[in-house]
């Protein structure tokens, strides 16, 4: 069999595609490399939590069978892709993470691995993760049961949590696409680290049937890819009704960049402060030159600010009623001590204390959040700001104790744009957007509900306009 | 401009006390753990309650029968 060329590994999706429909490649071909490539490479990055080799093989010679018979299945047909270990797949273990779920089998695999298995995509391993999602709150970075999360880019620093091995396989190669999870910031903040782009859907759009649950009323599943046209592929495959997730919003996605506003119709707002005082100093010089970027494509930027609210405090109300309910049995049987990370294990345990009050006040605030935002997007079309302030932070970094602060007096800009983001059910696309540091930083664009077309649009020409998202880390 | 030793030596330690300043001191055992955990759930508390919220505002639950 003859050796895949290099530049497959980092191959979008349409790219896949053209040589997949020109016999270049075959699926069998395409299975064996980056099952092969993941399973070498994966652990280098602590990215790896279980290969499927022969699980992969199979499903390609089956795809190679439809495709010479033209039954064919869409653009993800013969695209290995791998999931975060919090989704399961029938009969391999899941353990979420963390080692007392080590030993954890489903006999049924989630919805988004069945509806990706019905077009023909191949499942090439699971991928690392922060344990339980990291809901608890964890310290560092080391608080799963793979070891810390490394960045491709830099592997003295941290690949982001909580989907750390589904951005870190798509940075350096292992898979042309991944999914991951976010209940808050899990999607944005490894895409931004990891210099991949992300798309957060809209609560409710993909089914969380089969995938560990943290928050009800906050997880989303998407995915991590090279483009964010292989996003939009992605979630058009992935998205849709299912009875068997009592969140689902009940509609369907169809990625139809086509039928896109012109750029010029669309109001953008940002608050100039995030790309300043507020971004890290080494990364100010990427936001900045991205911002300029994001204006040729025609689009107009629109200072303009975030509703005043708690976010932080209300989204934490809200993860630690929902969770405590969801790992009661977990936390009270003492099986919590053996969790990693000891701030993880204390949070959790704490979490079981929050009193119902606090819970239904968080959600009651949590509406007057929603509704100010749908003000806000009856003025602007989309938000933009940077996916985090800065860089990657180092492995041995406490997580715990906030970044670098800006000067008093700094005006809020978006700060808390993650939280509100996610308390609002929002979908957001994260856009590599340059370097601080030699490693990558990151754009997060954040829409209305339901608005993915819109977001996916402008993220493509943005991408048309700049090539970070084709760059590679060192040495992979 | 002449820098003295000591000017040196405070200057050197300013950023290591502002880091100190922004960094909550690390619990030692897990008692003080889950005790930091509890203070961190009353901070969220309080908070919540500064917060007005007009009564007719339901929590943001979605309930289909």
């Amino acid at each position: 069999m003859p050796a895949i060329p290099a530049d497959v590994f980092f191959a979008t999706i349409p790219e896949l595609n053209a040589r997949l429909a020109s016999r270049e490649i075959s699926a069998e071909e395409l299975a064996r490399a980056f099952a092969a490539r993941l399973e070498q490479l994966g652990p280098r990055f602590n990215a790896l939590a279980l290969p499927l080799p022969q699980h992969a093989l199979r499903k390609a010679l089956e795809v190679d069978k439809d495709i010479k018979h033209g039954r064919l299945r869409g653009p993800l047909q013969a695209i290995p892709y791998g999931v975060k270990d919090l989704i399961s797949f029938a009969g391999q273990p899941t353990t979420w993470g963390a080692r007392p779920f080590a030993g954890q089998v489903f006999d049924y695999s989630a919805t988004v691995v069945q509806k990706l298995d019905a077009v023909g995509a191949v499942l090439t391993g699971k991928l690392a993760m922060v344990e339980l999602a990291g809901g608890g709150g964890y310290r560092y970075a080391s608080a799963s049961l793979t070891g810390p999360g490394l960045n491709p880019w830099d592997r003295t620093r941290w690949a982001g949590g909580s989907s750390s091995g589904s951005a870190a396989a798509v940075a350096a190669g292992l898979v042309p696409f991944s999914l991951g999870s976010e209940t808050s910031g899990s999607i944005v903040t490894p895409a931004s680290y990891c210099g991949v782009t992300a798309l957060r859907p809209t609560y409710g759009l993909v089914s969380r049937h089969g995938a560990m649950a943290l928050a009800w009323t906050l997880d989303k599943l998407g995915p991590f890819a090279h483009t964010a046209e292989d996003c939009g592929l992605v979630l058009e495959a992935i998205a849709g009704k299912d009875s068997k997730d009592p969140g689902s919003a009940g509609k369907s996605f169809y990625y139809t960049p086509q039928y896109a506003r012109p750029n010029k119709e669309l109001r953008v707002g940002f608050a100039r402060v995030d790309f300043a005082e507020r971004a890290e100093a080494p990364a100010r010089a990427a936001f900045a030159a991205a911002l300029t970027v994001l204006k040729d494509t025609g689009v107009q930027l629109v200072e303009t600010s975030l509703p005043q609210f708690p976010y932080g405090p209300v989204l934490s109300a809200v993860l630690a009623a929902e969770e405590a309910s969801i790992f009661e049995s977990f936390i009270t049987s003492g099986k919590v001590e053996e969790l990693a990370d000891a701030a993880q294990i204390a949070g959790l345990k704490a979490a079981l204390e929050l009193p119902a009050k606090d819970y239904l006040k968080a959600q009651r605030i949590r509406r007057l959040i929603q509704e100010a935002f749908s003000r806000l997007f009856a003025d602007v079309d989309a938000l933009i700001a940077p996916g985090r302030p800065g860089p990657a932070t180092k492995l041995d970094q406490r997580l715990d104790a906030g970044g670098p602060t800006a000067p008093a007096g700094t005006p809020p800009g978006f700060q808390g744009i993650i939280p509100a983001g996610n308390l609002a059910g929002l979908p957001a696309l994260v856009l590599p957007c340059g370097f601080a540091e030699n490693l990558p930083v990151a754009l997060q664009l954040v829409g209305a509900p339901f608005s993915e077309n819109t977001l996916l649009a402008i993220g493509r020409e943005f991408q048309a306009r700049t090539d970070w998202h084709k760059r590679r880390p060192p040495g992979v | 401009m002449k820098i003295t030793r000591r000017k040196l030596a405070a200057a050197a330690l300013v950023p290591a006390a502002a880091l100190a300043q922004n960094q909550p001191a690390l619990p030692r055992n897990p008692d003080e753990e889950l005790n930091a955990a509890r203070d961190r759930a009353k901070g969220l508390s309080d908070a919540l309650a500064r917060q007005s919220v007009p009564m007719a505002t339901e929590p943001a639950f979605q309930f289909k029968p």
